[in-house]
């Protein structure tokens, strides 16, 4: 940071304490060693605290049965624990649920390093303190110092005892507070003479070993340094919140370079410890080298161990690719700034060592101004045997199958020759079939050839001929010979084939992720996208994967492949909880491993669009990485999906909103175009009346009286629309014959037809029907008006009346250009007017709507065809019950 | 002989407003022309230019604003545009575009006509070029760039002199905040009516006798200013 720059406060540390803020604090006890006094402490300080008025309970304490501390508890609230069913037993546990539901102020949760048993919702306790904290609840616990994680071989090499409980040290860094309960090895000892101090019965017979006054000594230190250690990084947080300069080491950055052995685990401790001395940043890196053979299951494993070891320790983790080792991580660290690196113990032996091929040599010859620590390893000292590698291939049979038949093959050309060309040298021959066997089937059946080799030669073709004996030291010579050469073309083939796979592998697995990638882009809707995505990780696991959508607040089973499983109420738990905390949850996770699958959040960069979930299959780890890969895109896809959803409904949206706008802007048209025209005519006979002709001002008259007619018309729509939307329609029925009120609707559009005829076609009979008739003839003139104004001058508008079974029909028709299909059943809907109109057409867009309103509040039906005839021309129909002795009629 | 009679173009689909427009225009001593749509007004004013043209924005075939912006290429006469209440922007733009005032439907005669005379003075004004402009008992001598009132001159910055100028040019017409913005700020300050609210104040407190009433410049809330002479 320049210097002249003022200090601002981190905002990561600013972060790190907004998520921290609405979450409870955690106070830990540390102790050196059981006995110490950590829960006794714990109580005693937990009653004061009540008593000082804080909503204490006690979640879990252990009293072990000792009489000072069981008398602590009393007084203060215990929750109940929780019955479990272990093992034909039952047992009794910590009640998460009760905990949270309690939800106490403060929460005293012994144990921290606690195993859960099988069954519970996290595997670890501090999960369940995690949760608890989550929560908003403050929670107090204990631990000693050698359940810490990136300690446990340190105390190891200690004590002798490895620790099986462990606690991720970042769960001690969490820590608010953290308080060393200390007494010196002296006291403890006394204490554990007098037989205060409990201890489970293995720990009791090394507790003689481990409770030596130089282990305790020792340990009491660890723990010192521990809590001091995290003390300074909580100040130096405070610090960097409240921007002070501090003396923080100017960013040392640790590379730990660990390779898929027995080694990567330790390595992985011992780069926290020295990341923690040194108050530096680290993270933990594996070179993959694409043309080496891939490493063993078991070396696979172990460095997937490692690799999550790191990142519980609080590391960074990452894969790098290249075939020089050296290369690779030096190129990393010169562009991270990486200043120290921490390596194993060179595997390769002292001969490796010498010829100056193992990676600590190479790495000191070029790694300028980085520090170098080399870690020897306990584990790999001595006589540990590496695990053997190279696991046989299914079909390595047919190699030495293979190999034999050479052998046999050049036996027999042996033979031949040998009857044909005595003296000849046979041992070629041999050396031809070895060497065959060497390129065709690799490294194995060539040693299987050459033995065969020299065992036929030997025994058919040297002398003495059908013995084993050798006769001469030479033919020793060519046995030998034999053996190299099926060693050297065996191992050329098996690398060439082993780069030949890896390549094959990598292209395999790029094509793959090419081809999902294609398939998940082009999915253009949510389950389009969620169903490619089951189909690939299915295709990708192995096994079966389902894609859960959030449905109503909550996530649902959406998309199955192959077929939609059944899921327990467990793994319904496991998808919930990976949905809500965007955590991986269910088996072989930290949350609810017993469930049957694994759930992966499916996490965009806006949020959360499902979750997925896959049978858990043994995945190589570049497999792992495809699915990772498979799933990131999914989620991206269904995120894409969901937004082009919401483009749609936007679009929609926006469609109405012009709609409504264009329609608006016609109504306001329509009532300003006769309000113009009164008001300029009404102005210019007040301004000229006088100098005007007769002629002109009449006209003029004329032209107000229309205009103010049209405006009375146009207000009388709005207004019969707002009487129909607000369900003040008052219908008055009255016996009616439909020819009357036809007639009266015609003469009103009379003055208004512009040139259409008006034809009528009524029956000498009819029977009356109940109706309205002030609505019907204004239901009528609407549909009238419309067919003036959607047909053409000269045309002709016929209006029919007829009975039709229980019904009298008015049929209205014009020889316009008819509507299409699309449009005719929006013909009725409010504000709807055809784009361009045959003459120009002067309405609200309510007439129809309102005509259908009226009908319709009269028990009548209307409906439109069209085109009628000869492509051309519209039918209204409305269609009226005949009488139906109702009882409105009636009365 | 008949005497001369100015020729005014009337550009409207509906028939209604013709029909009073071309009894008032006819009284009122004009020669009313009749166009129904874009096209044939281009053609008429392309054919014959008349002296005036009164143009509503909302045409059947080409809109009102593309039919101003393609007669402006070749004819300059005045163009007062009969625009709708609630299309604020197109008034604005109609008056962008050249438009030399316009009027809201529904309109009176006697106000569509006021326009149209103060529209066709300017026009002679500007042709003719009469440097000196009074209002009241103020005097701007647009050559020597000098105001006086009551014969006292009233000190200006050159600003508010540029900003006063431009809109006694206008002749009585509205100028929009745009244009007076691009001519005394230059176009970089188009959006920046802010400065004009300022301007426009100090402008007011100067050479207006109650600066709270102000008679000389009159606001067109949204659109621009107008000097009344």
């Amino acid at each position: 940071m320049n210097a002249g720059e003022p200090r601002r406060p981190d905002p990561d540390a600013l972060l790190a304490e907004a998520g921290k803020s609405g979450r409870g604090r955690l106070k830990v006890l540390l102790g050196m060693a059981p006995g110490v006094g950590k829960t006794y402490q714990m109580l005693q300080q937990a009653r004061r605290q009540k008593a000082g008025g804080v909503d204490v309970a006690v979640g879990l304490v252990e009293t072990h049965g000792r009489p000072e501390t069981e008398a602590l508890l009393a007084g203060l609230e215990v929750l109940p624990r929780k019955p479990i069913e272990y093992h034909d037993r039952t047992l009794l546990e910590f009640d998460l649920d009760g905990a949270l539901a309690r939800k106490p102020s403060l929460l005293l949760v012994d144990e921290y390093a606690h195993s859960n048993l099988a069954g519970s919702r996290h595997p670890k306790r501090w999960q369940d303190v995690e949760e608890l904290i989550g929560a908003g609840i403050d929670v107090w616990t204990t631990i000693n110092v050698q359940h810490l994680e990136s300690l446990v071989d340190v105390v190891w090499k200690i004590t002798g005892v490895r620790q099986r409980e462990t606690v991720p040290d970042a769960a001690l860094t969490r820590a608010d507070d953290i308080e060393v309960v200390d007494i010196t090895p002296a006291e403890l000892r006394q204490r554990l003479a007098d037989g205060k101090v409990y201890l489970p019965t293995t720990a009791q017979l090394a507790s003689d070993n481990y409770f030596k006054t130089e282990n305790l000594t020792a340990l009491r230190e660890l723990a010192l340094r521990r809590a001091a250690q995290t003390v300074d990084q909580q100040l130096l947080g405070a610090m960097r919140r409240a921007g002070i300069e501090g003396h923080w080491a100017a960013g040392e950055r640790i590379l730990v370079l660990i390779g898929p052995d027995a080694t990567a685990t330790s390595l992985a401790r011992a780069g926290r410890r020295l990341a923690d001395t040194m108050d530096a940043s680290w993270t933990v890196a594996h070179v993959e080298r694409p043309n080496r053979p891939s490493p063993s299951a078991a070396g696979a494993a172990q460095l997937a161990e490692a690799i999550e070891l790191a990142q519980q320790l609080g590391g960074a983790t990452v894969s790098l690719t290249g075939d020089d080792l050296v290369g690779a991580v030096l190129d990393y660290a010169a562009r991270n700034h990486v200043t120290q690196i921490v390596i194993g113990k060179p595997r390769g032996g002292r001969l490796r060592e010498i010829l100056g091929a193992s990676l600590s040599s190479a790495l000191i010859r070029r790694a300028g101004g980085v520090a170098l620590h080399v870690v020897t390893d306990a584990t790999t000292t001595g006589r540990e045997r590496r695990v053997r590698t190279s696991p046989r291939r299914p079909d390595a049979w047919r190699g030495h199958v293979g190999a034999a038949v050479l052998v046999a093959a050049a036996g027999a050309v042996a033979g031949l020759v040998d009857r044909f060309a005595r003296g000849a040298d046979l041992a070629m021959i041999f050396l031809v079939s070895v060497f065959a066997s060497g390129l065709a089937f690799g490294l194995w059946p060539a040693v299987t050839a050459a033995a065969l080799a020299a065992l036929t030669y030997n025994f058919f073709f040297l002398e003495p001929r059908l013995t084993f004996y050798i006769g001469h030291a030479s033919d020793l010579f060519t046995f030998l010979v034999f053996f190299v050469v099926a060693m050297t073309t065996g191992w050329l083939t098996g690398r060439v084939r082993d780069q030949e796979r890896s390549a094959s592998r990598r292209a395999s697995a790029v094509a793959a992720l090419l081809a999902a990638s294609h398939r998940l882009s082009g999915a253009a809707k949510q389950d389009e996208a969620a169903s490619a995505l089951v189909e690939q990780l299915a295709a990708a696991t192995g096994g079966r994967a389902v894609v859960f959508l959030p449905r109503d607040g909550d996530i649902a089973a959406s998309v199955a492949s192959p077929e939609m499983p059944i899921l327990t109420t467990i793994d319904m738990a496991a998808a919930r909880w990976a949905w809500e905390k965007g955590e991986l949850a269910g088996a072989g996770t930290g949350t609810l491993p017993n469930a049957e699958w694994i759930f992966h959040p499916l996490q965009s960069h806006r949020g959360r669009t499902g979750v997925a979930a896959l049978e858990p299959t043994g995945l190589s780890p570049e497999d792992e990485r495809f699915v990772q890969a498979l799933i990131d895109q999914g989620a991206v896809a269904l995120e894409r999906a969901e937004l082009a959803v919401a483009a749609v409904d936007a679009e929609a949206l926006r469609r109405t909103d012009r709609l409504r706008a264009a329609l608006l802007n016609s109504i306001s048209h329509d009532l300003r175009t006769p309000l113009a025209t009164v008001l300029g005519s009404v102005t210019t006979l007040i301004d000229y009346g006088p100098s005007l002709d007769p002629a002109v001002r009449a006209d003029l008259l004329e032209s107000i009286r229309e205009e103010a007619e049209r405006l009375s018309r146009y207000v009388g729509d709005l207004l019969d629309m707002t009487r129909l939307e607000g369900g003040a329609l008052v219908t008055r029925k009255d016996w009616v014959d439909v020819r009357d009120v036809l007639r009266a609707a015609l003469e009103r559009i009379e003055r208004r037809r512009r040139g259409r005829w008006l034809a009528t076609d009524f029956p000498d009979e009819l029977t009356m029907v109940p109706a309205d008739a002030g609505l019907l003839e204004q239901a009528l003139v609407n549909i009238l008006e419309n067919a003036v104004a959607y047909s053409g001058e000269g045309s002709t508008i016929e209006a029919a009346a007829y009975e039709d079974r229980g019904n009298v029909v008015i049929s209205i028709e014009d020889e316009g250009r008819g509507i299409p299909t699309t449009e005719l059943k929006h013909v009725f809907d409010k504000f709807r007017r055809m784009e361009e109109a045959s003459d120009k057409v002067k309405g609200t867009g309510l007439g129809l709507a309102i005509s259908k309103g009226f009908v319709e509040a009269m028990g009548g039906r209307i409906a439109a065809a069209s085109p009628i005839h000869g492509g051309r021309g519209t039918r209204v129909l409305v269609s009226l019950p005949k009488a139906i002795a109702t009882h409105d009629i009636l009365l | 002989m008949s005497e001369f009679k100015p020729r005014i173009l009337v550009v409207d689909d509906e028939p209604q407003i013709h029909r009073f427009l071309r009894a008032a225009l006819d009284a009122a001593g004009y020669e009313p022309l009749r166009a129904d749509d874009g096209a044939s007004a281009l053609r008429e004013i392309a054919r014959k230019p008349p002296e005036a043209v009164v143009l509503d924005l909302g045409l059947p075939d080409i809109d009102g604003k593309e039919v101003l912006a393609k007669a402006r290429a070749f004819f300059d006469g005045p163009i007062i545009v009969l625009s709708a209440r609630d299309r604020e922007n197109e008034k604005i733009d109609a008056l962008d575009l050249g438009a030399d005032d316009y009027v809201e439907k529904p309109f009176g005669v006697g106000e569509l006509l006021a326009r149209l005379r103060v529209a066709m003075r300017h026009r002679v004004l500007r042709e003719g070029g009469e440097p000196i402009v009074t209002a009241g008992d103020l005097v701007i001598d647009l050559e020597r760039r000098r105001i006086t009132r009551a014969g006292e001159a009233v000190r200006l910055s050159p600003k508010e002199y540029d900003l006063l100028a431009h809109l006694v040019m206008g002749g009585g017409r509205v100028v929009t905040h745009r244009q007076i913005l691009t001519a005394v700020w230059g176009p970089a300050h188009v959006h920046d009516v802010q400065y004009l609210r300022v301007f426009v104040g100090q402008l007011r407190a100067k050479i207006e006798i109650d600066p709270a009433q102000p008679r000389l410049i009159s606001t067109e809330p949204g659109i621009g200013y107008r000097f009344n002479a």
